[in-house]
């Protein structure tokens, strides 16, 4: 039984249609026009306990609005959605127990009072036993490096600090699930690094269950497995990261710096079919089809052809697979089921 | 037991925060005392020209009934729909949504846990204005003492009915402000706390009956005094009850209504 289990899952929303000017706005005064948004539209998703998934699209794909129906926060307009035996929505604190929620853009801190009170305070509601609130306490003030400001008021850090805290918070009562809503979002990379580094931690040693929403790719690679994209509320992709650089990224490209510009590059250009080579004074690049080469072949071909100084590898950029999904240049039709294939018996 | 440990815990917070804003909370002490003075030398004015008794108040009375209204209108300032409808417009209630708290209980911790610092900052204010006015009515016997204690904290109960449930409109309207001043105009007519309610003509005495406002200050004045004969007493408790469940109750129904129909904004 999986952790996540989403069917049909659909929100929609009213949203006031408005005219412009004066005269719109006292028009909407008497005469209130609704339209309805599809902002999540029957998706199926489910996660097995210990994924980490990351969920993508772009900005109002939805979603938001998928994390808010898991966390229990929106009641979805239809479909059915159980996590980890629970209806979120209609047993909202008893599954607010089981999650960990950090909102990038929205802090659970208390802004007034300093920020370890406010970890007292998630002691208090979690009901966290007071022996484990303090290992973890001690664990995570180390590893997020907090201990310059616990005793700061939250209004009084920095946007950095203030996401180390609050993920310290929302990890303090070793939730089973962590769903995590742009945790990165316009951090340093000293402090992305040290937060993903902090994630991963969680996901290994305690096994838990990361649902991860990002514009920021890094934060992917570093820390998930598996990537489900959605857009305009529909889940477009969802697979294992690995298979869909298989499939969408096989090109490589090998960079190589010459000793001396190389008088021909036609032989080189026979010994390696459907290649793409391309010189410029004493860089040659290869472009290839991973499947196809391996990149120690086509470093010995080179090389044996011309005097190497240097070379380095491209990797597949997620970066730029996932823009083109978005911009709808690729179509990911055939890998649209979820990757693990366990299904209740 | 933990339970209500984490919603105390919330109103300890919410305390520690008066304090961090407590220039705030002192100006506010301030704009009431000279409130209370400017009433007390209004009522004074009248009853110079209407010695003895007025509608059945006598002078040190209504000095009493003045700064009744006072100590009550001190409590549950702090957390008000401001705050509250702020929390609800910004979308910050998404948050506490996530949280393994009822949203309406840890609001309750949230408005109560001032209460004790105003009660004694009111008490504190109010005894030194007493001191300096002189010959103010006593409650009229120990018993009414103890009785108008019990009015006190039914009427807090009340106002936060109240305040919950005007609140909650701010998930139906982006204007709550127009709510909020007329939620409290409203209030300081029915409830008593610019002029006793036997002064009301019978129709608005009529409407004051049948509204929670009476609950907040007229029958804790009117208590403390002992104008109200022993089974009107008991009744008039019945009825700050009657409000104070009814209240709470419709602020759970609205909430409920709330999560169901609206969007959490910022989503």
């Amino acid at each position: 039984m999986p952790l996540i289990e989403a069917r049909g899952l659909t929100k929609k929303f009213r949203q006031a249609v408005k005219e412009p000017g004066l005269v719109g706005s006292l028009k909407h005064f008497f005469t209130r026009q609704y339209k309805d948004k599809l902002a999540v539209d029957h998706i199926d998703l489910s996660v097995e306990a210990g994924e980490s998934v990351a969920y993508l699209g772009p900005n109002g794909a939805g979603k938001s609005t998928t994390i808010k129906m898991l966390t229990g926060i929106l009641v979805p307009t239809s479909g059915s959605l159980v996590v980890d035996g629970l209806v979120p929505y209609e047993r909202r604190q008893q599954n607010a127990r089981k999650i960990g929620v950090v909102f990038g853009q929205r802090t659970q801190l208390w802004w007034d009072i300093p920020v370890v009170e406010s970890f007292n305070l998630a002691r208090d509601m979690y009901e966290i036993p007071p022996r484990r609130y303090k290992e973890n306490l001690g664990q995570f003030t180390e590893m997020l490096g907090l201990a310059e400001f616990m005793n700061i008021p939250a209004g009084k850090i920095s946007l950095g600090q203030r996401m180390r805290a609050d993920l310290c918070m929302a990890l303090l009562h070793d939730p089973k699930l962590l769903y995590l809503d742009e945790p990165t979002i316009g951090l340093d990379i000293a402090v992305k690094d040290r937060i993903r580094k902090f994630i991963r931690s969680r996901v290994e040693e305690r096994g838990t269950t990361v649902m991860l929403t990002t514009h920021d790719l890094g934060d992917i690679e570093d820390i998930c497995k598996r990537i489900v994209i959605i857009d305009n509320g529909k889940i477009i992709h969802d697979g294992d990261l690995a298979k869909l650089k298989d499939t969408y990224a096989r090109d490589r490209v090998i960079h190589f710096q010459l000793a001396r510009p190389p008088e021909s590059i036609e032989p080189i250009c026979a010994e390696l079919p459907a290649c793409e080579l391309a010189t410029d004074g004493l860089r040659l690049s290869v472009r290839f089809d991973r499947f196809v080469f391996a990149a120690g072949e086509i470093a010995a071909a080179v090389m044996s052809h011309v005097e190497v100084v240097d070379f380095r590898i491209d990797e597949p950029e997620v970066e730029a697979l996932i823009r083109k999904v978005y911009l709808g240049q690729l179509s990911l039709d055939s890998p649209s089921q979820p990757a693990p294939a366990v299904v209740e018996a | 037991m933990s339970h209500i440990r984490k919603y105390r815990s919330l109103a300890r917070t919410s305390l520690e925060i008066t304090f961090v804003y407590r220039a705030g909370f002192v100006l506010n002490m301030i704009g009431t005392v000279f409130y209370v003075v400017a009433m007390f030398y209004l009522w004074q004015t009248i009853f110079l020209g209407n010695p003895g008794s007025l509608s059945g108040f006598t002078w040190p009375e209504m000095k009493a009934y003045l700064l009744v209204a006072f100590l009550l209108n001190s409590l549950l300032t702090w957390y008000d729909e401001w705050i509250m409808s702020q929390d609800i417009r910004e979308g910050r209630v998404a948050v506490d949504l996530a949280r393994p708290i009822d949203f309406q209980a840890a609001r309750f911790a949230g408005a109560m846990g001032p209460v004790p610092f105003e009660f004694c900052s009111a008490l504190a204010v109010g005894a030194i204005v007493a001191t300096v006015f002189g010959g103010i009515a006593l409650p009229a016997d120990p018993v009414h003492a103890a009785l108008f204690l019990v009015t006190c904290a039914l009427a807090t109960l009340v106002k936060f009915g109240i305040v919950y449930c005007v609140s909650m409109t701010a998930f139906w309207t982006t204007g709550i402000e127009g709510i909020v001043v007329s939620r409290i105009a409203i209030q300081n007519i029915f409830s008593g706390a610019l002029i006793p309610l036997v002064f009301f003509p019978d129709v608005l005495r009529g409407i004051a009956a049948v509204l929670p406002f009476q609950a907040m200050i007229s029958t804790p004045a009117l208590t403390y005094l002992g104008k109200l004969d022993g089974p009107t007493t008991l009744f008039m408790i019945g009825v700050q009850a009657f409000w104070a469940i009814g209240l709470a109750i419709a602020g759970r129904l609205m909430w409920r209504r709330a999560v169901r129909a609206v969007t959490i904004n910022g989503g």
